[in-house]
């Protein structure tokens, strides 16, 4: 029969626990392409630029913020035959910055959405512009995801809601301007 | 010796969280192929029992099965066989019949369809009647069930059966913190400080063991702090108080992810059953107490 310990953590246990940030890296983009379109000879880029009339529709169908000029996208092609879109789109939040790619069939039904890096963290540094700027330009870096930096994490459950609602607007988006 | 081996960590957003799958192998296309079919058998929990979703097992039952026996998925009887065995020799404190109550105080959306008011005196597991050839009725149209708190596990154990049959010599599957590890290599698991996610409380090493915690939902895109447990009472049908959270280890995931919620409710008197299902637990008071069972102590002498 087990019994309860009450449980002293060590002083110097608490102080190296404290205010963790959680990196981790899962798939560059080239990575990710492969796991979403495995079939795929060649994506070719078809980056979107968004005309004024395009952020409202988008805006009106997702009820969500457009808050970037356009996104990036790639169409996959086995050949000359289109096999579908990957689309890598990223959400930020106060503590929070998750890349993901959204792989979408030609009629624009959600094939597969798979989470490129994931960043959390507790400085503040989220927010802040420069430490923003690591991410500029990330998705043409070929970064491979490696097996370090990497925790296992329990405890209070994420919420993966922002991603469902950036998938949301990845449909209004296919809906505007890839359809 | 190194044997050759390939390696692959993959995260996707499942069961209202981001679920990671990590597989170890003797060559790539092994490994891709069985996250692949991980994940797939993820999908398939997740369509089977979520609450929110109206093609749902769980949603048929909710809408269907006090009016007439209603077919269900074998993977969703399962986990039903589970739950009432659980509800059974917890005398009640797990009970994944509480849905009205949790729908009452905001913790899950109402349906869409008529409204049967919550009460508190509403029935729980005890009105799920399990019939031969996967059909389940509900013996009280009042109840309604939510899977929540053990489908997770399940989908986790789920997914490492599934990599083992598909030739993977050690992983990992992280539902959101319910997780479940094999293979004969030690992983370390950081356990979130369920007052504040944006501490840790401890670090545990883990060898082919599952480790499920129930602390909160929380949101780092919205704020650090996360939102009271979504875990209720079942004998007074309202939120637990007094501890912030819990995490429990135990041989399935299921039994752990379970046992969280028994944890987190009965407190030190859940006991008993950890030692039933062989599971040892860690409890955080909202006072900052913290507690764990001799068993956890054993866990982590053993997995050394």
């Amino acid at each position: 029969m087990s019994h309860w310990i009450r449980w002293t953590v060590p002083p110097a246990i608490i102080a190296s626990l404290a205010t963790p940030s959680i990196a981790m890296q899962y798939l560059s983009v080239e990575q990710a392409q492969k796991a979403v379109f495995p079939d795929a000879t060649q994506f070719v880029i078809a980056h979107i630029v968004y005309t004024p009339a395009q952020v409202a529709a988008i805006e009106k169908q997702s009820g969500q913020k457009v808050r970037t000029r356009g996104e990036q996208v790639w169409r996959a092609q086995a050949g000359a035959q289109l096999l579908g879109f990957f689309i890598v789109d990223y959400v930020i939040g106060k503590h929070l910055v998750i890349d993901y790619a959204v792989g979408l069939l030609p009629d624009g039904r959600v094939k597969q959405v798979e989470i490129m890096e994931y960043r959390e963290s507790y400085g503040g540094e989220v927010a802040n512009r420069d430490w923003l700027a690591q991410f500029a330009g990330k998705t043409s870096r070929d970064r491979l995801a490696v097996d370090t930096d990497i925790r296992n994490i329990s405890g209070a459950t994420l919420s993966s809601q922002h991603v469902t609602e950036g998938v949301k607007r990845i449909l209004a988006i296919y809906d505007t301007c890839l359809r | 010796m190194t044997p050759a081996c390939a390696s692959a960590r993959r995260a996707r957003p499942l069961l209202g969280t981001f679920v990671e799958v990590a597989a170890y192998a003797a060559a790539r296309p092994v490994v891709d192929a069985a996250i692949e079919e991980a994940f797939q058998a993820l999908a398939e929990v997740h369509g089977l029992m979520s609450f929110h979703e109206r093609p749902s097992d769980v949603s048929r039952l909710n809408r269907e099965a006090a009016d007439h026996p209603v077919p269900v998925h074998p993977l969703t009887y399962r986990v039903l066989e589970a739950a009432l065995e659980l509800h059974r020799r917890s005398a009640g404190v797990f009970d994944v019949g509480v849905a009205p109550a949790m729908e009452m105080l905001g913790l899950l959306p109402r349906d869409g369809g008529m409204e049967k008011p919550a009460e508190t005196s509403a029935p729980g597991s005890e009105s799920i009647e399990l019939l031969p050839e996967c059909r389940v009725r509900f013996r009280d149209p009042g109840i309604r069930i939510d899977l929540g708190g053990i489908a997770k596990g399940f989908a986790v154990d789920l997914a490492v059966a599934t990599l083992r049959r598909r030739g993977i010599w050690q992983g990992l599957v992280n539902a959101g913190g319910d997780l479940a590890v094999f293979g004969p290599g030690l992983q370390t698991i950081h356990v979130r400080d369920p007052r504040d996610p944006s501490r840790l409380v401890c670090e545990v090493a883990v060898r082919g063991e599952a480790l499920a915690s129930t602390g909160g939902r929380f949101d780092p895109c919205r704020a650090a702090r996360s939102g009271g447990l979504a875990v209720i009472d079942p004998r007074r049908r309202r939120p637990i108080d007094g501890i912030a959270g819990a995490t429990v280890r135990a041989p399935s995931c299921l039994i752990a992810d379970a046992l969280t919620k028994v944890v987190v409710i009965a407190g030190e008197s859940a006991i008993t059953l950890l030692d039933h299902y062989d599971a040892s637990a860690l409890f955080v008071s909202r006072d900052g107490d913290v507690r764990v069972t001799s068993s956890w102590r054993e866990a982590e002498r053993r997995a050394a």
